[in-house]
């Protein structure tokens, strides 16, 4: 008989937050919300305090990116608009997002778990699975010494959940956060489990959590007893047998340690909407930064992109995408403008738009066989077309 | 109804001009079918992308009930070529069915309604009209069209640039790393006029030309073109969009001249070409006085070398060429000898034909 898997899922504590209460220490205990463009950048004063913005201030249309314990006390939650949000927290502070500080910290505490667990795979800038099957520690002391080492490397706080599978490791880690760790074996799935909510299983949303409610099914050890006959009428032979599955806590998916991401996408909100035409040149110096900007992500990431496609959000939130494929993988942003370009003749652009997104997949590694190496075609130095 | 008793062959042969521009996948199922149109002795058939049309019109269709009606293109060139030739065929209409009768063969197709079938309009307006012979025209075309780009996002390189002017008649394609350019006289003076033709409407010319002195008439107006020659009526759209400047991309005094058998060299690239690289189908030339040396080797390493003797006078160079660009230019001249003038390693190559200054063909190396 195999050994049982051990399995941990570490997800950092309300992680952009955090990040930036490393930096604005004065923030701690208040409510504080993540969202928007730098001009909400707190401004240094004569004394050395800072001024913030506030939640109250906002006019706008972004949605808020994340908040810390405090606001969503207050029942501000990510993916809220700001401006609904200033109604039910005006006094919350307003930072601006900053990906490159989240970046640098997800890589430091990845970092710092790989120190004592090298079987990670990354889910993500501020949440890692940790395959611990090959490690003899014990659960809890292990748990802690990760928890330890990220704090040491950080300064932030996550919250663990180690379990024989993903599917639990994903549940428990929630189930104690802040600062939490939780550790239990398949003969806890009754008591810890099965009281739980069915929507705390990653996998079921909002729809199935509704049309399973109207089944009279709640929780998750409902969903265990429930009639696998009638949940395969209501959802379908597949989906049947997984819920069926995951309500017993079985899940069999495997740590994937190296994965190549499928696509790297920039795409921005306006701040009005805009039209191709009046608001062409607007457009244009957005549409150009966002090609500048994926070509970087690219090339930070060291993949070439053979599709280039793009995401257009009418005013009447109707969506459109369109790609193309290139002759050879690019990475160089007036290649992908160039692409991208050529994707916006084939939309229509008589309404106003909300979005703009540049999307590079069908990636593969800019390895360096390929690039320094390989042989290389000359260009004709063609202009003026 | 019968519509028509004709010979197979007499079907066949304007079906298969026509049929060539129908796409096999289609939005539009209409635009997989073939308009069959008889009035009197006159049969029409036309067939369309949307961007390209053509038509074709034989006399003496025999007799018959006046029809307009379209079916599956394919399908009808299937059957008809499964048939042997010279075998009397006769087409039935009922109910929207047409039958296709031949000795003991029958076949009952699909049809759609003449009238739901999308023509395309030529232009009306200023035209700008000249004439050659289709022989002419289809070598100008062979000389130039290897080199056009396929699906380039530069769309207006996915075609091929025609210029008329004058007495001149200048086509130019590029894909960039690559570009050929052919001159021919033209009967006739023709207003500066550049259009460029869309790959697909080059590749189906060169397909239906033939060899004869017989003329193809040209008439460009506004975003389409119309191509007469025989029986066939061919019209296209046009790429939109401006073609580069390509004077300043043809090399000017490169000092270095080669002369070489075109046949030789031609097959001496072709037996390096099977250890070349399949990706990248790179090939390095060795150049030395009165010598010639490629070289060729794979990702397994393997390694092939050949080596021809050359009218060569000047200092050595090694140069490295995708090879299947060198074998289109020699493969689409149809002289003895062939002309190289190069320069650097890393600058482009031009190619001329002895005594000919119509021809011209630049290939960019590469670094290998």
């Amino acid at each position: 008989m195999t050994r049982p898997r051990r399995v941990a899922h570490l997800d950092m504590d309300a992680f952009y937050a955090s990040v930036e209460l490393l930096r604005y220490p004065e923030l701690r205990g208040q409510a504080v919300v993540i969202g928007g463009g730098r001009d909400r950048e707190p401004e240094l004063l004569a004394d050395g305090s800072r001024r913030f913005a506030r939640l109250r201030d906002y006019v706008g249309r972004g949605v808020i990116t994340t908040s810390t314990y405090e606001a969503r006390a207050l029942g501000v939650f990510s993916a809220m608009g700001m401006m609904k949000a200033a109604q039910l927290a005006p006094d919350a502070v307003l930072l601006p997002v900053d990906f490159d500080a989240y970046r640098h910290y997800s890589r430091l505490f990845k970092a710092a778990v790989a120190s004592i667990a090298p079987q990670i795979e990354d889910r993500g800038i501020d949440e890692i699975y940790i395959d611990l099957s090959g490690l003899d520690e014990e659960s809890l002391p292990l748990a802690q010494r990760i928890k330890q080492a990220v704090r040491e490397a950080t300064g932030l706080s996550c919250s663990i959940g180690i379990t024989p599978n993903k599917l639990l490791s994903k549940i428990c880690s929630d189930l104690e956060k802040p600062d939490g760790i939780t550790i239990l074996g398949m003969e806890d799935i009754a008591q810890r489990i099965w009281p739980l909510p069915v929507r705390k299983i990653n996998g079921i949303g909002p729809k199935a959590t509704e049309k399973l409610a109207a089944l009279g099914i709640n929780t998750i050890g409902e969903l265990a007893q429930a009639d696998t006959a009638l949940l395969q009428d209501q959802f379908g032979r597949t989906y049947a047998i997984w819920l069926n599955e995951v309500a017993h806590g079985i899940d069999e998916r495997a740590i994937v340690t190296r994965s190549e991401p499928r696509s790297i996408s920039r795409e921005t909100t306006f701040e009005r909407d805009l039209h191709a035409r009046h608001d062409r040149d607007t457009l244009s110096t957005i549409f150009t930064s966002l090609c500048t900007r994926l070509a970087e992500d690219l090339q930070r990431k060291a993949y070439v992109s053979r599709t280039i496609g793009i995401k257009l959000r009418y005013e009447d939130f109707r969506s459109v995408t369109r790609d193309l494929t290139l002759p050879v993988a690019t990475a160089d942003a007036a290649t992908i403008r160039r692409a991208a370009g050529e994707c916006l003749r084939r939309v229509p652009l008589e309404k106003r738009l909300r979005l703009l997104g540049v999307r590079a997949s069908g990636l593969s590694p800019a390895s360096e066989s390929e690039t320094d190496n390989a042989p290389s075609q000359g260009e004709l130095p063609l202009r003026g077309g | 109804m019968l519509l028509l008793t004709t010979s197979r062959d007499e079907l066949l042969a304007p079906l298969q001009s026509v049929s060539g521009i129908v796409e096999k996948r289609h939005t539009l199922p209409i635009l997989s079918n073939v308009l069959i149109e008889k009035r009197g002795g006159a049969l029409t058939l036309l067939a369309t992308d949307i961007e390209i049309q053509i038509r074709t019109t034989t006399e003496g269709a025999g007799t018959g009930e006046e029809i307009a009606i379209t079916v599956a293109a394919r399908k009808l060139q299937d059957i008809l070529r499964a048939m042997p030739e010279g075998t009397e065929v006769s087409l039935v209409l009922d109910d929207k069915r047409l039958t296709l009768k031949a000795g003991k063969s029958r076949f009952a197709l699909q049809t759609l309604p003449a009238g739901d079938y999308p023509r395309m309009q030529f232009n009306e307006g200023a035209a700008v009209e000249f004439s050659l012979s289709q022989k002419a025209f289809k070598k100008q075309l062979t000389q130039v069209a290897y080199a056009m780009a396929a699906q380039d996002v530069r769309y207006y390189l996915n075609g091929l640039l025609m210029v008329a002017d004058g007495s001149e008649l200048r086509m130019v394609a590029t894909d960039g790393h690559r570009l050929a350019l052919a001159t021919t006289e033209l009967q006739g003076d023709a207003p500066h006029t550049e259009v460029i033709l869309p790959r697909k409407t080059v590749l189906e010319l060169a397909r239906q030309l033939s060899d004869s002195d017989d003329p193809v008439s040209i008439t460009l107006i506004g975003n389409q073109a119309r191509f007469q020659f025989g029986p066939i009526e061919l019209i296209t759209k046009l790429i939109d969009g401006k073609f580069p400047d390509y004077d300043r991309v043809i090399p000017q005094g490169n000092p270095k001249l080669v002369k070489a058998h075109r046949q030789a060299l031609l097959q001496a690239l072709q037996r390096a070409a099977i250890l070349t690289n399949e990706k990248f189908r790179g090939l390095r030339v060795l150049l030395e006085a009165g010598s010639l040396k490629v070289l060729s080797s794979n990702a397994e390493q393997e390694e092939a070398q050949d080596e021809l003797e050359v009218d060569y006078s000047g200092d050595s160079l090694e140069i490295g060429f995708n090879v299947s660009y060198l074998l289109d230019v020699l493969n689409n001249v149809g002289t003895e000898e062939v002309e190289i003038h190069l320069n650097e390693p890393m600058s482009s190559a031009l190619f001329t034909l002895p005594g000919n200054s119509n021809f011209k063909a630049v290939v960019m190396p590469m670094r290998i």
